[in-house]
């Protein structure tokens, strides 16, 4: 330690420009969604007190329950799927292939772009009558889907348009995983007779199961919090089916103007995201030490 | 220790006083005062708009209008945050759909003291009374937008309809005759979200229940009104347009709408006047416009309108709203070029310019703006258009029994209308 020196103070100096507009712009904003929550109030005129009125509201509230429905409906789809994704595309590009430079380029190429660049993208891919996808269909004799404007597969659409988007990050995260895997453990077996497949099931899965928690958390966390791609692809429809919660709650405060009932129900989401993690988090973490 | 108090002190009596120095041109100066607006126009309108501005910034040297674009999606969470914090810019545009949200709290200034009697004089009524609240004046209109038809001229020639049709029955008819004719769609209406909700379902709902003598809520806007006669007339024709009798397509949405009304595929199209700049730029279209036709026996429109409002301020300049002031009243005198993008002008004077009537298709739906229907008057409008329009899609695009349909809305607007 250095004469003079104070740890605890020069920590407290040091963070003090990150803990400003930490405290600033994230514990406050938080602290008084949960004010506002316990009001009625339009955002220009005066809030007036409601106790716990927004909550009972919301727990009778259909399009709450469907809203949330939903969510759950494109957090079940993109989760599995955009971890298998990106662990297969973290494998091609830790092996042995030629073109696995090309292949980690390529791969997270889509994620660069913005939320709206690919939406747009994808929106126009899948336009149910110019759109590429169903011109592709249509030339080899295939029926027309409608991807975006039928309630059974709008869902899926956005759900494919965002693998393309973020799988890239993923394989990022899992091929950091694979690559702290020392080679020695692959090269005896290999020396003992275990086949590409063996090793990946009993050697790679394994041991990059921290990074699968890591991912499988950071995962559900941003699909429970989807908006941006469902409100750009879809707006929400067919007949609202595609709504999600963040979209919900975007249109109640900002254009209904229900900004209390707004703020109940986005803590609602926190809630659920909240078990949702500690519960995995608990689960999964006491599999990996035992 | 004393000195160097001494010369901090100094030092901030002649910072404040450089801040001082620095203010005191902007109120003083002979210069042009330089205001600020905010406009949600994109794409045509936005174009249009711009044009103005330019040209009114070149009339005159008194006063400089800075024109900062919002996108559409985003401009009333701006505006809705900027007028909380007081921060708004000297003018805006507000849809009159949506003045009621900033009204009652007091962010827009009554504007009566501001605007002389003759130019009061020379708007239309209807567009003006529907900017007056408990009597007091809180914006201009700017134009109105009524939802008309477009028909496709060349698919009519093609199926041998001479008369442009007017009643449902001589729609379904004329629709089963290009279809039979020449294998396009008879009528375009979208009934499918996609970039927008299916607004247009909502538009002609309300406009054909008013169009038979109801209205969809009551006078006070306090309850539905549509659940009866009226509104399973209305919402029957819009179903069977696409079920009984196949003339129009399903799944589609706006943006589909207008492209299948575009590329010749479909004889008649409902929209806002908007499209109208759209549509004549499109090369080989061979269109025609007119007032929303009589579908269900009476003439009334659903229509938007937008206005020009002035936000309250913290300190409110007198100069700088006298600046406002003119502008508003040079951009509503100058609606012939606003008409460009489709819009219906609001004041007189602007009807009998030469410039006005040599405009084509603007013409032929003017009169619409005569049996505009004004948007009720409740704080939860906005809920009650985009929940209706999402039930309608429904409705039509499932068939819906109409009866069920209607009686679901009522409960679900009595709902929101409980929720305000």
């Amino acid at each position: 330690m250095i004469p003079g020196n104070k740890d605890t103070r020069d920590g407290i100096i040091f963070s003090l420009p990150f803990l400003v507009v930490y405290l600033a712009f994230m514990i406050y904003p938080l602290l008084s969604g949960l004010y506002i929550s316990f009001f009625k109030w339009d955002i220009l005129s005066t809030a007036s007190f409601v106790g716990l009125d927004n909550y009972r509201t919301l727990f009778s509230d259909e399009k709450f329950y469907s809203s949330l429905w939903h969510t759950l409906q494109f957090v079940l789809m993109t989760t599995p799927t955009l971890l298998v994704a990106g662990f297969l595309m973290a494998l091609a590009i830790t092996g042995s292939s030629p073109w696995k430079g090309l292949m980690e380029n390529v791969f997270f190429f889509p994620y660069i772009f913005s939320m709206t660049v690919v939406s747009t993208l994808w929106a126009w891919l899948m336009q149910k009558d110019w759109g590429i996808f169903n011109q592709v269909l249509i030339n080899i004799g295939q029926n027309p889907v409608s991807w975006l404007t039928n309630e059974r597969l709008a869902m899926w659409s956005v759900a494919l348009t965002t693998l393309w988007w973020t799988a890239g990050f993923n394989m990022v995260l899992f091929g950091a995983g694979i690559k702290q895997i020392p080679k020695e453990i692959y090269e005896s077996a290999a020396i003992d007779g275990a086949t590409y497949i063996q090793s990946v099931r009993h050697i790679t899965i394994p041991l990059v199961s921290s990074t699968t928690v890591l991912c499988l958390i950071l995962q559900i966390i941003a699909s429970f919090n989807v908006f941006g791609q469902v409100y750009v692809m879809t707006g929400g429809g067919p007949h609202g089916t595609t709504r999600v919660l963040v979209q919900y709650i975007y249109e109640t405060g900002f254009k209904f103007f229900k900004m209390g009932y707004s703020a109940a129900m986005s803590y609602i989401l926190f809630l659920i995201i909240l078990m949702v993690s500690i519960l995995q988090y608990t689960l999964l973490g006491r599999k990996e030490n035992a | 220790m004393k000195k160097q108090i001494l010369l901090v002190v100094l030092a901030a009596i002649l910072a404040s006083g450089m801040l001082f120095a620095q203010a005191a041109p902007e109120t003083k100066a002979e210069g042009p005062i330089e205001i600020t607006f905010w406009s949600l126009f994109t794409g045509g309108d936005g174009e249009f708009f711009d044009a103005m501005v330019k040209e009114f910034n070149a009339s005159q040297s008194e006063i400089v209008m800075k024109n900062d674009m919002v996108k559409f999606d985003n401009y009333y969470t701006k505006l809705t945050t900027a007028l909380a914090a007081k921060t708004a810019p000297d003018v805006v545009v507000v849809h009159q759909g949506n003045l009621l949200n900033y009204v009652p709290s007091g962010s827009l200034l009554a504007l009566d003291s501001y605007v002389d009697a003759t130019t009061l004089a020379d708007f239309q009524q209807a567009p003006l009374d529907a900017c007056r609240f408990d009597g007091k004046l809180f914006s201009l209109p700017f134009d109105v937008h009524p939802i008309v038809m477009y028909y496709n001229k060349d698919l009519m020639a093609k199926a041998g309809i001479t008369k442009v049709p007017q009643s449902a029955q001589e729609f379904i008819e004329a629709s089963q005759k290009v279809k039979q004719a020449t294998g396009k769609w008879g009528t375009a209406i979208d009934n499918t979200t996609g970039v927008y909700k299916a607004y247009t379902l909502a538009r002609l709902f309300m406009s054909m229940i008013a169009q038979q003598g109801g209205s969809l809520l009551n006078a006070d806007a306090t309850a539905p009104a549509f659940n009866n006669a009226y509104g399973e007339a209305a919402l029957k024709w819009l179903q069977d347009l696409v079920h009984v009798y196949k003339v129009n397509p399903t799944e589609l949405d706006y943006d589909a709408a207008m492209n299948t009304f575009k590329l010749g595929e479909a004889a008649f199209y409902f929209n806002g006047v908007w499209a109208t700049g759209t549509l004549e730029q499109t090369a080989g279209l061979n269109f025609g416009a007119a007032p929303l036709p009589p579908i269900m026996g009476g003439e009334a429109a659903w229509a938007g309108s937008h206005t020009l409002a002035i936000p309250v301020q913290k300190n409110q300049d007198p100069k700088r709203v006298e600046a406002a002031m003119t502008f508003i009243n040079w951009m509503t005198s100058h609606g012939e070029m606003w008409a460009k993008a489709g819009h219906i002008p609001t004041r007189k004077s602007v009807a009998q310019k030469s410039e006005m009537k040599a405009l084509p298709y603007r013409a032929d739906y003017a009169a619409a703006a005569a049996f505009a229907l004004p948007t009720p008057r409740t704080a939860a409008w906005e809920e009650i258009y985009g929940t209706l329009s999402d039930k309608l899609e429904f409705a039509v695009t499932k068939n819906q029994n109409p009866k069920a349909a209607l009686a679901d809305m009522e409960q679900t607007v009595k709902n929101i209308i409980a929720s305000y």
